[in-house]
């Protein structure tokens, strides 16, 4: 049995390392902007279709397509804030929220319309043998991947605390109307958080595709798990994103183990729900963030 | 008299009449009763997250859960042999019963939080229903027995009742908006910690808006598997219909009595524009929809077109 | 005053007259709702592809032979964005508005049960290309047809056959998506398992749109099953194949349906993919004689590969089934009338592409066989029905 559990974990921790890639910058967003971002999901989804074509015509690795697909939603974000976004930024929750739903089924929409709803997949790309350490296997391109989303995190963080526009966004953050006052323009800083953000989401994009099919059916399943990873992780805290991105991944699929395969979203909201009781803050954010 | 009450005999008496009449008229115009009665339905929900959301200013995404609660509750009950007056205030008993202490908890919680935590009530109750399949079929789907019959009987009965329904709620919302809860609820709107202030039980007035809502949203489920004769969970818990209702209450004016009316009303006509014309698309449709009414018309339609001083 | 121009402007398009279509020149109309868009999309337009490769064939001929006059024949269709009242809806609308002579149903046996009762009010028959429950057909409907068999008729001769091969297997194992098609057929697996005295070790569903499965699997690992059966769509078992090598899970033998009859499956899977069984409602490596407009089943699967460049699976089989099986009716009904038309179909006794037609009195299709077949050499061989057998069942998984 520990042998189970221990494999059990091992795999969420896995997941919870794509997790991690998927609410960096949605965590990000929300912090900053104080916008939660619907299209989240369907941005992942971008991402990973920019891998899944890239691997398709040249062959490319989808973990090395980040930097195709980084780009390219960081450029999608940028446009959209700039146009559309910023112009109900400040505007009530109800309008923001619904206003990038509406976004969201424009560009799922659009997804379905020009690649179709059939699921695609990469093959080929990793060796299929797991890893093994006694009774115990580890995916090679879970393995990978995790590792990879990890990693873009931590360098999204890194970029926010040593790098001059990063610690401007920061700046924004923590106050907007002091960073104002001191020089920062916000316009700016907010469409280049948001193309972060998509961008992080693209990335995390290329990993999934790595692993799994491909289809803008899955982008509400993937904007769960940010909202679930972010809140638990606390917002506006990238490295938050990571705990909760890890945490979650545990706690799924422990709760698969124990409660049953086919209640992976209610245990998810219902942690969402205990901690947004308990601790809105998350495990790592600070308050108010309402 | 006052306005206010002509104003609530107007609803009653057109409802009303609407009511008897329309069955009659569109008689052997089963699309467009059909149409009246989706009409129907929106305005119920699109009334009843007015409460919620246009009153108390709490941006909730949770009709659609109780929505699909009480149309699995009547289902589910009338596939037991209880008759189908019984089945539907059951729904709306069953509505109350997971809003009051659900909601007293999530209420606690402010903006975006609140909001989050609303659309996942539809979520976990999905896979709860889906998961609890001897009781409801799971993700067979469960067949509304007791529906069925002749269509066209079955048609004008569903308009009737969902029609008596959304009359009622748009009643229910003038008579809450007009009264103290209304007053209170305002309050806590406009500033809720001031509303504390002056000694508005903000928990207690809020879980009741939030209640009653639930319940008109649940009793028009209960309708609308009647009327459908099959329900499964990604049907009645699709988010849309905690989407549609906002976004029809938006069009027609937040916060006011006739504009869940009219948005609704505005909603269905363009619904079917977009979905006979753009064939594949129209879900991209609603989505384009609400983007450019949310840059030009923020507001709604309503208070567009009624100067200032006469908004409600 | 920008926005009162813009409500106008508005209001006056939705005061645009609706369309209505005048009754030219004779013609078959049928009505065919369709999810082209949302979760079910994909398996609208399968159902597309195939109505569409049937008219075109029909137009290559000069039409449709009624009586002793040549008709063109016309779909219309509807997307009902995967949502079964819009179905419904449609469905009336193509009735009243459209006129149409015969409706093809909605995708799956919901939405084609709910719609069902249109087609019996208006006297329209309905033909149903993807229901293969028997409860969408329980209603004592006489205008509705299905040209799949019931969900029984894929698990039992899968029973018979791998205790043929293995008589010492005892323990099953079962998971599935909990949804409709695969939880029914989860549910006859389990009768025919129990109906043998074989032992369930395991049986779990996993949610819709699930990406991961291990912790399931693990525990599936732990139950140590000999035959294992799992439900679902082409993605999720792709993923849980992938992850039962992953872990290193190896039944004697693996059934899954259904996924395997895609070429999808196989090509993300290569080499797991081998000697995975399963069972389909039609197969492109069945050989039929037909007499209806495709005539041979290689003559389908050819048309079919000229015009999409894909081998067809059994939902765009049935699909293009219902427009041939419908053709023959109306040539032998010899006329459009909806009580002429159903008769004819419900009197039919045929052999086509797709494989004998006979529909029971419920509607459904009753003299198919389904076949199975099981994953060999990268390619799938069909085992059953040893009318048109390939091959034997192997044993074992990589």
């Amino acid at each position: 049995m520990t042998v189970q559990i221990t494999q059990v974990i091992l795999n969420g921790v896995l997941l919870g390392g794509l997790y991690a890639a998927m609410a960096a910058g949605f965590s990000l967003v929300w912090g900053v902007l104080n916008i939660i971002n619907i299209m989240q999901g369907s941005a992942v989804v971008l991402g990973s279709y920019a891998a899944y074509f890239a691997w398709r015509y040249t062959g490319l690795n989808p973990l090395l397509a980040i930097a195709v697909a980084g780009p390219l939603l960081f450029g999608v974000g940028w446009v959209l804030q700039r146009f559309l976004i910023q112009r109900v930024v400040a505007a009530p929750v109800l309008i923001t929220l619904v206003f990038t739903f509406g976004l969201d089924l424009v560009l799922n929409n659009a997804m379905i319309s020009f690649f179709s709803a059939d699921y695609r997949k990469i093959e080929g790309v990793f060796p299929t043998a797991p890893l093994t350490f006694g009774a115990l296997t580890l995916p090679v391109d879970r393995l990978l991947a995790a590792v990879v989303g990890i990693g873009a995190a931590f360098a999204l963080h890194l970029y926010l605390h040593k790098s001059r526009l990063g610690r401007a966004i920061v700046a924004v953050r923590m106050d907007r109307q002091t960073a104002e006052l001191m020089g920062v323009r916000v316009e700016l800083i907010y469409a280049m958080t948001f193309g972060l953000g998509l961008a992080m989401a693209g990335i995390a994009g290329c990993l999934l595709a790595a692993i799994f099919p491909t289809s803008p059916l899955n982008s509400a399943h993937y904007l769960h798990i940010a909202f679930v990873a972010c809140v638990l992780g606390g917002l506006g805290s990238v490295l938050g994103a990571v705990a909760g991105g890890l945490l979650l991944g545990i706690v799924e699929s422990l709760g698969s183990l124990f409660v049953g395969a086919e209640y992976g979203t209610t245990v998810a909201a219902v942690i969402l729900l205990l901690m947004l009781f308990t601790r809105p803050q998350g495990l790592m954010g600070r308050a108010g963030y309402e | 008299m006052n306005s206010r009450v002509l104003l609530a005999i107007a609803i009653a008496v057109i409802g009303a009449a609407a009511c008897a009449g329309l069955p009659l008229i569109l008689a052997g115009e089963p699309y467009l009763m059909r149409l009246v009665t989706m009409f129907s339905l929106l305005l119920v929900l699109a009334a009843s997250w007015n409460i919620v959301g246009g009153f108390t200013g709490y941006p909730s995404f949770a009709t659609g859960a109780f929505f699909g609660l009480g149309a699995y509750a009547a289902a589910i009950l009338q596939a037991r042999g209880l008759d189908w007056r019984l089945a539907l205030i059951v729904a709306g008993i069953a509505g109350a019963v997971l809003a009051a202490p659900v909601g007293y908890g999530v209420l606690r919680l402010r903006g975006h939080y609140f909001a989050v935590a609303s659309l996942m009530l539809g979520a976990i109750l999905r896979e709860l229903t889906t998961g609890w399949s001897d009781l409801t079929g799971g993700g067979m789907g469960l067949t509304v027995a007791g529906a069925g019959g002749d269509p066209e009987r079955l048609a004008a009965f569903s308009l009737r009742i969902s029609l008596a329904l959304a009359v009622l709620t748009v009643l229910l919302g003038a008579a809450i908006k007009w009264s103290r809860l209304g007053f209170g609820l305002d309050c806590i709107r406009m500033n809720e910690t001031a509303a504390a202030g002056i000694g508005v039980d903000a928990q207690k007035l809020k879980t009741y808006a939030f209640t009653l809502s639930s319940v008109t949203s649940a009793i028009a489920g209960g309708v609308y598997a009647g009327w459908i004769g099959y329900i499964d969970p990604t049907d009645v818990y699709d988010v849309m219909w905690s989407v549609k209702p906002i976004v029809a209450v938006l069009l027609g004016g937040v916060g006011t009595i006739l504009g869940p009316i009219i948005g609704a009303a505005l909603f269905v006509a363009l619904e079917e524009i977009v979905w006979r014309n753009v064939l594949s698309f129209s879900s991209g449709g609603l989505g384009v929809l609400i983007v450019l009414l949310l840059l030009v018309l923020p507001a709604g339609v309503l208070p567009s077109l009624v100067s200032r001083k006469r908004r409600p | 005053m920008q926005r009162r121009e813009l409500l106008v402007g508005m209001a006056a398009t939705l005061v645009a007259p609706a369309i209505v279509r005048a009754q030219g020149a004779e013609e078959l109309r049928i009505g065919a709702p369709l999810p082209l868009t949302g979760p079910l999309a994909p398996e609208g337009q399968k159902q597309k592809r195939g109505y569409d490769l049937w008219v075109k064939e029909v137009e290559k001929s000069g039409g449709f032979q009624i009586g002793d006059r040549r008709v063109p024949v016309r779909i219309i269709f509807s997307d009902y964005q995967s949502a079964t009242p819009r179905a419904v809806q449609a469905c009336d609308q193509l009735v009243t508005q459209q006129r149409v002579h015969a409706l093809f149903s909605p995708f799956g046996s919901g939405a084609a049960k709910a719609s069902s009762a249109i087609a019996e009010r208006y006297r329209v028959p309905m033909i149903a290309p993807t229901a293969s429950s028997r409860e969408v057909y329980d209603q004592g409907f006489k205008y509705l047809f299905g040209t799949f068999t019931p969900n029984e008729t894929l698990t039992e001769p899968l029973g018979d056959m791998v205790l043929a091969k293995a008589p010492t297997i005892k323990r099953v194992a079962i998971f599935s998506r909990n949804d409709l098609l695969p939880l029914a057929l989860s549910a006859e697996m389990k009768k025919s398992a129990a109906k043998r005295n074989l032992e369930l070790v395991f049986d779990e569903k996993f949610a819709i749109g699930s990406l991961d499965f291990a912790s399931a699997l693990t525990q599936m690992r732990g139950a140590n099953p000999e035959w294992v059966f799992v439900g679902g769509y082409v993605n999720d078992l792709v993923q849980v194949r992938t992850q039962m090598r992953d872990l290193g899970l190896k039944p004697q033998v693996l059934t899954m349906i259904a996924g395997p009859a895609y070429e999808e499956f196989t090509q993300a899977l290569h080499a797991a993919a081998e000697n995975i069984s399963s069972a389909a409602w039609w197969h492109p490596a069945v050989r039929y004689e037909g007499v209806d407009i495709f005539g041979r089943t290689e003559s389908f699967v050819q048309k079919f590969q000229a015009m999409y460049s894909a081998v067809p699976d059994y939902i765009e089989a049935s699909a293009a089934a219902a427009g041939a099986i419908l053709q023959l009716a109306a040539r032998k009904a010899g006329s459009l009338e909806g009580p002429a038309l159903r008769d004819a179909l419900a009197s039919l006794d045929v052999m086509t592409f797709y494989g004998p037609i006979s529909f029971g009195p419920t509607g459904q299709v009753e003299r198919l066989l389904p076949p199975v077949f099981q994953i060999q050499g990268g390619k799938p061989v069909v085992l059953a029905p040893s009318s048109i057998a390939q091959g034997e069942l192997r044993l074992g998984i990589a």
